[in-house]
């Protein structure tokens, strides 16, 4: 089950501020602590973080926001985002490198998932392979990319490090995004 | 008898210099004359720097220095409009006229001086200053249409070094102008951030100092700061702001310089002859940011 949050509401609810604008590391902080308390309250499946109707991110704010939303990892919610603009995509691409993340975005319900953030190229072909072909173990991963098992293996760990996929026993599956 | 403080007639970073030679040519408590009958135009970076000076006389708590306002109508009027006198009210006792013209946004002042106190007003100053950028990045310098989030979020990023690190306000000030030598006559917007605050070489001195050794000063800091990209947080999430403004001004060659204490450092683009780092110059309070976006190669002239 996916749960829509969206940030800008977020924000207003948190910030006495007129504007959409997640700026400074104080506001940061605020609109994670909110998007936490929401998250503790859901049971389980993934959270979208919606940032359409969000004005400019800077770097403060997305590395409070996004950056050590993910680094807490106290929830069996996974949080994925959601309508990021260029420069949103941006800043948000910075501070996760910065702390070796990544996060899957997820543009629209049917359109295909992609990772931003600090991903390996085989971590990526890896992740782009599941959500064409759905839930594989590392053998048959490995077998549909021409690697040793060994090599996909290493690829799908990494990914479920990250949060970026799921794993039940020995298969890897995409993250519920519906 | 009171020192006299020489305004600049053509007050720009340049201009400073000479500006913070005569401020600090006597102790910071002294009565002072800040002469400004001469001046013929001021940059942001200008505008806030007498504020700066001011700001710090206050808080050294020396007396409220006088300040002889620009003998030229015009230049007065600038000033009102930029916002200037408002908080100068403050800080000196104004001798001569001032027209009562209302602040108001010209298509030159993108943004007049504004304080910035806490958090609140770094909100304040992002959101009013979107509009206007907006038309002066894309229409006049030529810029890519996401310059204008670019360019918030390093104004932002800028205003916030003043609260998290300065130990005290600042202000802020946003101006769009035509170079009169520099790049061709191009046009730029400049913003100008400056404090009275602590410095850069104070506010680091505790998680930096011993790894400098006996280099550890002005123009150390400021290399830690700005080159090395280190906060004095030992949070490994922070310290992104500074390294997200260099990463955008390399985009558009832009120019950033930093000037705190007795020392000035500069990321500088090919147009411009400025020298990376200066030492030894005259003591001035806090720190003072200036960045210059200039418009791109054969952008349309307004």
């Amino acid at each position: 089950m996916m749960h829509t949050i969206r940030v800008d509401r977020v924000l207003r609810e948190t910030v006495n501020t007129p504007y959409s604008d997640l700026v400074t590391r104080a506001t940061g902080r605020a609109v994670r602590t909110s998007i936490r308390q929401t998250i503790a309250a859901l049971e389980g499946g993934t959270a979208l973080l919606d940032f359409s109707s969000v004005g400019l991110v800077d770097f403060s704010c997305a590395d409070e926001v996004v950056a050590q939303l993910l680094l807490e990892r106290t929830d069996d919610v996974i949080v994925v985002l959601g309508g990021l603009r260029e420069d949103h995509t941006e800043t948000i691409e910075h501070v996760l490198t910065h702390h070796a993340l990544a996060v899957v975005v997820q543009e629209s319900p049917d359109g295909c998932p992609r990772l931003l953030g600090l991903v390996d190229r085989e971590a990526q072909e890896v992740f782009e392979r599941l959500h064409a072909h759905g839930a594989a173990d590392a053998e048959t991963m490995g077998q549909h990319l021409g690697w040793d098992a060994e090599r996909a293996q290493d690829a799908l760990d990494a990914l479920v490090r990250l949060r970026l996929v799921r794993q039940e026993g020995l298969t890897f599956a995409p993250l519920p995004l519906l | 008898m009171s020192r006299v403080v020489e305004i600049p007639a053509f007050f720009d970073d340049k201009g400073f210099e000479q500006f913070a030679h005569s401020f600090s040519a006597g102790p910071i408590t002294d009565r002072m004359l800040f002469d400004a009958r001469g001046a013929q135009w001021a940059s942001p970076y200008g505008l806030i720097g007498m504020l700066t000076a001011g700001q710090a006389v206050k808080e050294a708590g020396g007396p409220p220095p006088a300040f002889a306002v620009p003998e030229a109508d015009e230049v007065r009027r600038y000033w009102v409009r930029a916002g200037f006198f408002g908080p100068a009210a403050e800080l000196f006792e104004i001798h001569g006229k001032v027209p009562k013209v209302k602040v108001e946004e010209m298509s030159d002042v993108l943004l007049g001086v504004t304080a910035v106190r806490a958090m609140e007003d770094v909100h304040g100053v992002v959101g009013r200053i979107q509009e206007g950028a907006a038309r002066i990045l894309t229409n006049e310098l030529g810029l890519e249409p996401a310059a204008t989030a670019r360019f918030g979020m390093a104004l932002s990023e800028a205003c916030q070094n003043i609260v998290e690190h300065s130990g005290t306000s600042g202000w802020v000030a946003v101006h769009a102008y035509t170079f009169r030598r520099r790049l061709g006559g191009r046009r730029v917007v400049v913003i100008a951030v400056g404090d009275a605050g602590v410095g850069f070489r104070r506010s680091l001195e505790a998680t930096q100092a011993r790894r400098f050794g006996d280099r550890w000063g002005d123009a150390a800091a400021l290399e830690a700061a700005v080159i090395q990209e280190v906060s004095r947080f030992r949070d490994p999430g922070r310290g992104q702001g500074l390294p997200g403004i260099k990463r955008y001004l390399l985009r558009w060659q832009g120019k950033l310089s930093i000037r705190s204490g007795t020392a000035r450092l500069a990321i500088v683009p090919p147009w411009d002859e400025d020298v990376p780092m200066t030492e030894s110059l005259a003591p001035f309070p806090g720190a003072q940011l200036q960045i210059v976006i200039p418009a791109k190669e054969g952008a349309p002239t307004p």
